[in-house]
């Protein structure tokens, strides 16, 4: 009777709530391949971690699985042969990590037993999956198992390892008694049916994949210490004996666990209240623009929890407002944010964990000197947290496409930024103060930077390539954040916000909890567009293709009353005997000529017009339009005035041109914008000279 | 001691010579207009018929930074024809400062070209051994400046919050500027010495260490409150030039002035320097 009220009681309680969050209850449910119980216990001194694990592996696939392929990303630390190590060596200017000894990082399985404790240690051994290959590489172990895993059955292992947190091993690093732990438990890889084990080593450039997941977490620290960590905190024992306090962490249906521990933390909790956050106008705009209920769009409450270093406690009120923002407009463009809370951290110092996402957790970055127009740190925590959608949720493989997160992402943190903020300052600083106290610097957009930046690597690699696959890290961080998000931009104006904002829509909620691709995404854009983008994608993701359209040459001359020469169809006259004609003041007729090329190697597609708008001195505009294919083409235009501007592509549709600079004409130039850099940077020059005299 | 009448007779001074801010600016502008023209060449034949459109689609800013990226390849030879004018300007610096310190520790006369370009001629090679000569001083204070940074390093290295790298870093920075101002006042005197009193190189050292063992810290004083002054005078230049916008021909025009304004300032502020440091030594020579 009592198990009957009960069952009954939570079917009520379920159905009330999937009355209220639909999205969260329906995207909640549905079985994870993997669970995870966790105990660890931080050990300060040695900065060094003791823990145990029982990993619970369900074979969703049809396949018979032999084997389970583990990541032990902290042993990319371990030595100076690791391949992200080696990696690192063959960067050039920007090293992001740099291998120094007495800092190594690694981690050390010493037992591991299946549910029925056979031993599985013999049965273990490193493997280096990707090309080229790397024998001393110890990021991935393969187990084979005692007998294959059946479709639908599971395997159990119980293991026990240490792991040495490395000084700054990337992302997860201690400086003093500061800790940033993250990618610090043996986690399988994601088994996919019919290929097998896809467990790459750890790269440079690179983030990473997992499959979705249980956790339950329990993390031992001095008492001292401020401890957050993903998911929600459900419980806290203190060790009076000991000094030791231990806190549990559970969360479903995340594909990741990351934690940090510091003395020098403040905690600061607060909830996003949505009907406080989001007006009733608000809601019925998004629901126009997405073609969907009131109902649908509406947000829940989410408990957001800060973890801010001291020096930074005047800073607390910003890091909400940022994430609110993020909370605001994530949900309400993409769907609902599904889970309960949202951990903010301010990484402790010299950690070298800042900016980085992990489900319902991410690292921010600040300063202690902010300026007000700088949109830092906001950026980054809007940034971060939209990785909780792309990455955390449509959890895309990060080592083989990491636009699919890192692009779109980018995209959606500009216009997030840009709807919360406006344009931000550019940060310049010098010794760690602003600039900007002195210079006055432009206000920008997001998606302004990008493009400018993203034409640096158009011809470098194409956007989906391997992480480790690209030029360098400069190639890798402009191609998959900037280009990506350049392109994304683009498509945005060719198909209309509304459309973009449906595609979003529909590809965060088909694919949220699960593991899209590429194809996925074209496939979403093809349907929910109508059109066959194929080649959009074909032509700027796939491709290096530098995309470069300009108007090549504006030349006007007087058209002449008359021309020399013959012609067949007028009598010839004797001009001696011609009486002249009474002087008339004719119109003068004047024959414009606009040649238009195509400088790179990019077209448009094959259904899609580049416009050209040519105004003239007497007002009148015309208009003339290119299928852009072949490499030029040239208009002629007779008018009584002369050309005052021409603009190709007026309407700035194209982002992904990667000089803007030579799509216009004007007759007149920008004028004193001119002179204005001139001076300046002939008083630079300047200034730099008598610098030099005053040094000899 | 009298620094107002120190720094009034360095003021005095620059003003009486004032041609001879003429002069550099003269001479420097053509150098550094040869330094910027392939720069605004290419931002001329990219953006001169370029239409910015209101409101602008980005601002102008970072259509420079797009043709400078268009242009990246010419950098490389850029900054070769930098470096060739760099150098040459330092050869011929030192030309300018033996006419600046003929002109300024001379007896007040009319200035003239000429006579500017004599004493540019006249003093050049001794110029030429001082600058020299002040290669090992740079060494061995570059050497101590390291040394009395270590503490600061330190205090940055085991820091736990971002304060004391900002503040252990600019520290840095004005140590070093501290450092560079005794170089600087050592060598403006030996070169002050070797005009005013014919000596060559090492002599006039000699001289200048053996005066400065009994005044330093008296001219230093003089010297860094001069510094200040300028300094503040520079924020101020900066400041006000963050009023006026370039979004209109006559914001434009009057940034322009005022950057020349600044230009001559800073000539001028050199003449103050040299003139306060020759008042000094000259009224103080003889006391040891």
């Amino acid at each position: 009777m009592k198990n009957k009220n009960s069952k009954k009681t939570k079917l009520i309680v379920c159905l009330i709530l999937g009355l209220i969050f639909p999205a969260r209850l329906l995207s909640m449910t549905g079985e994870r391949p993997v669970k995870y119980d966790l105990k660890v216990e931080l050990l300060p001194e040695t900065h060094t971690l003791q823990a145990s694990e029982t990993i619970v592996w369900t074979n969703l696939t049809q396949d018979y699985v032999p084997d389970i392929q583990l990541h032990l990303y902290w042993n990319a630390f371990k030595n100076e042969l690791s391949t992200v190590a080696r990696e690192s060596r063959m960067e050039k200017l920007f090293k992001r990590y740099r291998v120094k000894k007495d800092e190594w990082g690694w981690i050390k399985i010493t037992s591991m037993t299946t549910a029925d404790g056979q031993d599985l240690m013999p049965a273990a051994s490193f493997i280096s999956p990707d090309e080229p290959p790397n024998p001393f590489d110890q990021t991935v172990l393969r187990v084979v198992l005692p007998q294959p895993v059946a479709p639908g059955q599971s395997v159990t292992l119980n293991l026990e390892f240490q792991a040495k947190v490395p000084r700054n091993g990337l992302r997860a690093g201690y400086y003093q008694d500061g800790f940033f732990i993250s990618q610090w438990f043996p986690k399988p890889g994601v088994y996919e049916e019919g290929k097998g084990w896809n467990c790459h080593q750890y790269h440079l450039n690179s983030e990473f994949f997992a499959d979705f997941a249980d956790f339950q977490v329990k993390i031992t620290v001095p008492e001292k210490f401020v401890v957050g960590a993903c998911g929600e905190e459900v419980g806290k024992t203190v060790d009076s004996k000991t000094g030791k306090a231990t806190y549990t962490y559970v969360q479903q249906n995340i594909h990741d666990f990351a934690w940090t521990a510091s003395p020098r933390f403040i905690k600061v909790e607060r909830l996003f209240k949505a009907d406080e956050e989001v007006t009733a106008e608000e809601y019925r705009q998004v629901a126009d623009l997405l073609g969907l209920s009131l109902e649908e769009i509406k947000l829940p409450d989410v408990r957001m929890i800060l973890l801010i270093e001291k020096q930074h406690r005047n800073q607390i009120e910003r890091h909400f407002k940022a994430l609110k923002a993020a909370l605001k407009y994530y949900g309400l463009w993409f769907g609902p944010y599904p889970y309960r809370t949202i951990t903010m951290v301010d990484p402790p110092f010299r950690t070298g964990s800042g900016g980085m996402e992990y489900p319902t957790l991410f690292t921010a970055g600040t300063s202690v000197i902010l300026e007000k127009d700088v949109l830092s740190p906001e950026g980054v925590i809007i940034h971060e947290f939209g990785h909780g959608y792309w990455y955390g949720m449509v959890a895309n493989n990060e080592f083989e496409e990491a636009w699919l997160d890192e692009g779109i992402n980018t995209y959606s943190t500009g216009k997030t930024v840009a709807a919360a903020y406006g344009p931000g300052k550019l940060p310049l600083r010098l010794n760690g103060l602003p600039l900007s106290w002195f210079i006055k610097l432009p206000a920008v957009y997001d998606w302004q930077t990008d493009r400018l930046f993203s034409s640096t690597v158009a011809k470098l690699d194409p956007i989906v390539t391997l992480s480790w696959k690209f030029y360098n890290s400069g190639s890798y961080a402009l191609n998959v954040y900037q280009r990506a998000s350049t392109c994304l931009y683009t498509l945005e104006r060719l198909l209309g916000q509304k459309t973009m904002a449906k595609i979003m829509r529909t590809f965060q909620m088909r694919y949220r909890f699960q593991h899209p691709k590429t194809e996925d995404f074209i496939k979403v854009v093809n349907e929910v567009s109508g059109k066959d983008l194929t080649w959009f994608f074909q032509e700027f993701f796939f491709n290096t293709k530098d995309f470069d359209y300009a108007i090549s040459s504006v030349e006007t001359t007087e058209k002449p009353d008359k021309f020399e020469g013959i012609f067949d169809d007028q009598p010839v006259k004797n001009s001696n005997h011609q009486k002249p004609e009474p002087k008339k003041k004719k119109q003068k007729i004047y024959e414009t000529t606009i040649t238009l090329r195509r400088y790179g190697e990019a077209r448009i597609g094959p259904k899609e017009k580049l416009k050209l708008k040519v105004e003239f001195e007497d007002g009148s505009v015309e208009w003339r339009e290119w299928d852009g294919q072949s490499r030029w083409v040239r208009f002629t235009f007779e008018k009584p005035s002369r050309v005052k501007t021409a603009v190709l592509d007026p309407d700035c549709i194209w982002l992904v041109d990667t000089n803007f600079s030579n799509n216009s004409y004007s007759a007149s130039g920008p004028g004193h914008k001119i002179l204005a850099f001139q001076s300046n940077l002939l008083w630079l020059m300047q200034n730099l000279l008598l610098t030099l005299s005053c040094l000899l | 001691m009298r620094t107002a009448y120190f720094i009034n007779s360095g003021i005095r001074q620059g003003f009486s010579r004032f041609r001879l801010v003429i002069y550099l600016w003269l001479i420097i502008l053509p150098f550094a207009l040869l330094a910027i023209v392939p720069i605004t060449s290419i931002v001329r034949n990219n953006l001169g018929h370029f239409y910015l459109s209101q409101p602008p689609f980005m601002p102008f800013e970072l259509h420079l930074v797009e043709v400078f990226m268009a242009n990246q390849n010419i950098f490389q030879p850029y900054f070769s024809l930098v470096l060739t004018v760099i150098f040459l300007f330092g050869l011929l610096s030192i030309f300018l400062n033996a006419g600046v310190f003929g002109q300024m520790v001379g007896l007040e006369k009319k200035i003239t070209f000429k006579d500017f370009l004599a004493d540019g001629c006249h003093h050049f090679w001794q110029f030429f051994l001082t600058f020299i000569s002040s290669l090992p001083f740079f060494v061995l204070i570059f050497l101590v400046y390291r040394l009395l940074a270590l503490p600061l390093n330190l205090w940055i290295d085991n820091a736990i919050t971002e304060w004391p790298v900002i503040l252990g870093s600019n520290l840095k920075l004005l140590l070093a500027i501290l450092f560079w101002t005794v170089f600087k006042l050592l060598f403006d005197l030996v070169r002050i010495i070797i005009v005013s009193e014919s000596k060559k190189v090492i002599p006039a050292l000699g001289t200048a260490l053996s005066f400065l063992k009994n005044h330093f810290f008296k001219l230093w004083w003089l010297y860094l409150i001069t510094a200040f002054i300028f300094i503040i005078i520079s924020l101020l230049f900066l400041l006000v030039g963050r009023l006026f916008t370039t979004n209109n021909a006559a914001g434009v025009l009057v940034i322009i002035i005022l950057g020349q304004v600044y230009i001559f300032f800073r000539i001028f502020t050199r003449l103050v320097f040299i003139g306060l440091e020759t008042s000094y030594y000259f009224e103080y020579r003889g006391v040891q």
